[in-house]
């Protein structure tokens, strides 16, 4: 390539991640972007520029954002690809060796696929999600996301609770620690998150709670909506 | 509140955006989750109508989804990566929306943020040092136009100075830059 050519080049790059390449211009050039030349270029102004990124509070965009990326992706098609199928296999695999030392779990051949019905954020500040709480059906399964690490001290849980309305709190079990949980929910799980607006989370003693109700400081309460 | 500290860690990001080009939409929610807020911010700054930048971050997502694959690990900071897809997301929606106003408050923002200590992305060896060679205006359009998306009418209706000179400063700037980081990164 012509000295000249490189020039120019280099300059469009330059104005191109800098903004001030606009309209036609950027378009034409973009066309170039394919070029693993042009790209190198451009990747190495994206570089020297990154310097004058600005330091900004960050600010939480509202939930309907993220509905408007699922519908446009057509993301809920995707749940259940074939490595969740794998780890649903396998957790349930491991339920079933419990549940038959307990001689009451019965799962149905072939359970259909539930759509996401309420959602919970389960966070301190604006800024800091600990748990993502997904509930599934009509009330049927429930998925845990750990976002954020939630400090535990040695010895201690985290336990989850249904906050029905006029009722007592409905344990829903021991929050994870890392990554995400699938979960079958009981009948009396159910009708709980049925008659709940609210999840809290608690903190107990290794093993969860053992009155049933929670005997720890409440550590988190986060509204369940619809989704 | 110290940026460095609230930033999802590199390494993190990076993992989440290789579990997206293998179509994880858990992992892509999570990812969503942590850097949204990040992002929304830079949109706001750029596009300042909250409804345009909302727009603009959906499609940000959208080519982060579709372009996970394109990312390589070790490449790029995943984050300054992500950045740059919505800096440049800004400036297309930029084209549609005409109706942008130049605020006056614009300039003292800036000062304001050239003030500050910059946290978060990585900056290139040096560039504190190269950045301060250059003149005040070139300075002044440089982050403009980067920062804001400000056009070079824009910028030269903003700084009251003549569009030709705002082009020209522009242009010897990014290439005084481009000297100056490769000049003190051969010498370090």
């Amino acid at each position: 390539m012509k000295s000249a050519n490189r020039e120019l080049l280099d300059r469009l790059a330059a104005e191109y991640v800098l903004g001030t390449l606009r309209h036609r211009a950027r378009r034409r050039f973009e066309r170039w972007l394919l070029s693993p030349q042009v790209g190198a270029i451009v990747k190495a102004w994206e570089d020297r520029l990154a310097g004058l990124e600005p330091q900004l509070a960050p600010v939480t965009p509202p939930a309907t954002v993220w509905h408007g990326i699922e519908d446009k992706l057509e993301l809920r098609k995707l749940r259940r690809r074939p490595a969740a199928r794998w780890l649903a296999i396998a957790a349930s695999l491991a339920f079933f060796v419990m549940a038959g030392i307990l001689l009451t779990y019965r799962q149905p051949p072939d359970v259909p696929q539930l759509a996401r019905t309420q959602e919970s954020l389960l966070q301190a500040d604006p800024q800091t999600i600990y748990w993502r709480v997904e509930v599934f059906g009509d009330n049927q399964e429930l998925e845990l996301h750990v976002q954020n690490t939630y400090d535990l001290p040695a010895g201690k849980a985290h336990e989850l609770w249904a906050l029905p309305e006029g009722g007592a709190p409905v344990s829903l079990g021991l929050l994870p620690q890392t990554g995400e949980q699938r979960r079958v929910l009981t009948p009396a799980q159910q009708a709980a998150i049925a008659g709940a607006k609210q999840i809290a989370v608690s903190l107990e003693p290794e093993g969860g709670s053992p009155t049933g109700a929670p005997t720890g400081p409440v550590l988190l309460v986060a509204p369940l909506s619809r989704v | 509140m110290n940026r460095i500290d609230t930033l999802p860690p590199e390494i993190e990001l990076a993992q989440l955006l290789q579990r997206c080009a293998a179509q994880d939409s858990v992992a892509f929610r999570t990812l969503y989750d942590k850097t949204s807020p990040i992002l929304f911010a830079r949109l706001l700054r750029m596009l300042r109508r909250r409804a345009v930048a909302e727009e603009a971050l959906q499609d940000v997502y959208v080519r982060i989804w579709q372009r996970a694959a394109q990312y390589e690990m070790g490449r790029g900071r995943a984050l300054a990566w992500m950045v740059t897809i919505a800096r440049y997301c800004a400036i297309d929606l930029m084209r549609r929306e005409r109706v942008m106003l130049v605020s006056e408050d614009s300039l003292a923002e800036i000062a304001d943020e050239s003030a500050a200590e910059a946290g978060g992305l990585e900056k290139p060896n040096n560039f504190d040092h190269c950045i301060e060679q250059l003149n005040d205006n070139t300075r002044k359009c440089l982050t403009l136009a980067f920062v804001e998306g400000r056009s070079h009418d824009e910028i030269a209706r903003l700084t009251v100075n003549p569009l030709g000179s705002v082009k020209s400063w522009i242009r010897r700037g990014l290439l005084a830059l481009k000297e100056c980081l490769s000049a003190e990164s051969q010498t370090t």
